[in-house]
């Protein structure tokens, strides 16, 4: 049976008890099965690249070292999204201290990427995503995070402060500002409704 | 994960953001996970190895300085030098030397009836 196969067919508290025993496909299964979640998480946060490569790979690591004393209070899911939330946090530390944020290719000051539109007149799907992405990324980084735990992980209010360690008001307030320059970021985009894929309009 | 309902009226912004998530890293990434778990687990038996040497060097060090003393202290009598005796060397001299018996520890008989 490979990975993929184990990871489609076996729950998450067997695997954890196969990979707590030494059983390194029972773990390569976990990290297949929830690798979505974290990198939703670390690349909302970082952007794509090999520093959110890394941050997702030291989340698993963490959550190998942890495997004993993890009880299953919470979901699989959230426990991983909240390692990788506070990694990536600890990232954009970093990047600050090493003044990397003024030498990479953080698009703060750069315009959103223009999508290609297709001769029918629609926006290539994924061509907007990335552009959706960038928009996030000019975000600040708490309004980042509120932003990528509530739409990108669909947290509820509760679960994103207790991750973030704020109170909910805090989230609400923070997303509802998040929510404000995402659309002035975005509106010519959903203005133009025709220009966006189906499943968006 | 959430255990707020799904707000079905969301704004055209919500639903584009929703869809823009990340869905997953590049191509190979369960392979680099294990591959840096196994190297973690390599370099912590090498760590391991360093720590036990550690432990080990001083008391082996100090067993050597015990037997040494030992040795030391059994051959205070003789003319043997400090350093012979810490080591418990025997006497080496040009006869003994050439005398088989002291070399090999057997007794030869040296006289013929």
């Amino acid at each position: 049976m490979s990975d993929h196969d184990m990871a489609d067919e076996t729950s998450d508290v067997e695997l954890i008890a196969r990979a707590r025993a030494g059983d390194d496909r029972a773990f390569g299964a976990l990290v297949e099965r929830h690798q979505g979640a974290v990198a939703a998480t670390v690349i909302g946060m970082l952007g794509r690249g090999d520093d959110a490569d890394d941050v997702g790979q030291e989340t698993f690591i963490r959550f190998h070292r942890a495997l004993d004393r993890f009880r299953g209070e919470s979901s699989l899911k959230t426990y991983l999204v909240h390692i990788a939330m506070n990694l990536s946090l600890n990232a954009l530390k970093r990047r600050r201290r090493s003044l990397l944020r003024f030498v990479s290719s953080d698009e703060h000051d750069v315009d959103l990427p223009e999508p290609r539109v297709g001769p029918d007149g629609d926006v290539d799907a994924n061509e907007l995503h990335v552009v959706v992405q960038h928009a996030v990324a000019r975000l600040g980084e708490k309004h980042r995070a509120v932003v990528v735990l509530r739409l990108f992980q669909d947290c509820s209010t509760r679960e994103t402060a207790q991750i973030l360690g704020v109170p909910e008001g805090t989230v609400l307030s923070r997303l509802s500002r998040a929510m404000k320059d995402l659309e002035a970021q975005l509106e010519p985009y959903v203005r133009s409704g025709a220009a966006l894929p189906e499943s968006i309009r | 994960m959430t255990d707020e309902p799904q707000n079905d009226h969301a704004s055209p912004i919500e639903s584009l953001v929703r869809a823009a998530a990340p869905a997953s890293f590049d191509a190979g990434f369960g392979d680099r996970v294990l591959a840096r778990l196994h190297a973690g687990r390599e370099r912590a038996f090498a760590n391991a190895l360093n720590r036990q040497f550690r432990l080990v060097v001083p008391l082996a060090a100090a067993a050597a300085l015990l037997l040494a003393a030992f040795n030391w202290w059994g051959a205070r009598g003789t003319s043997a030098s400090s350093f012979d005796a810490a080591l418990n060397l025997p006497e080496v001299t040009l006869s003994s030397a050439y005398s088989v018996p002291s070399l090999y520890g057997v007794t030869v008989p040296t006289e013929t009836p």
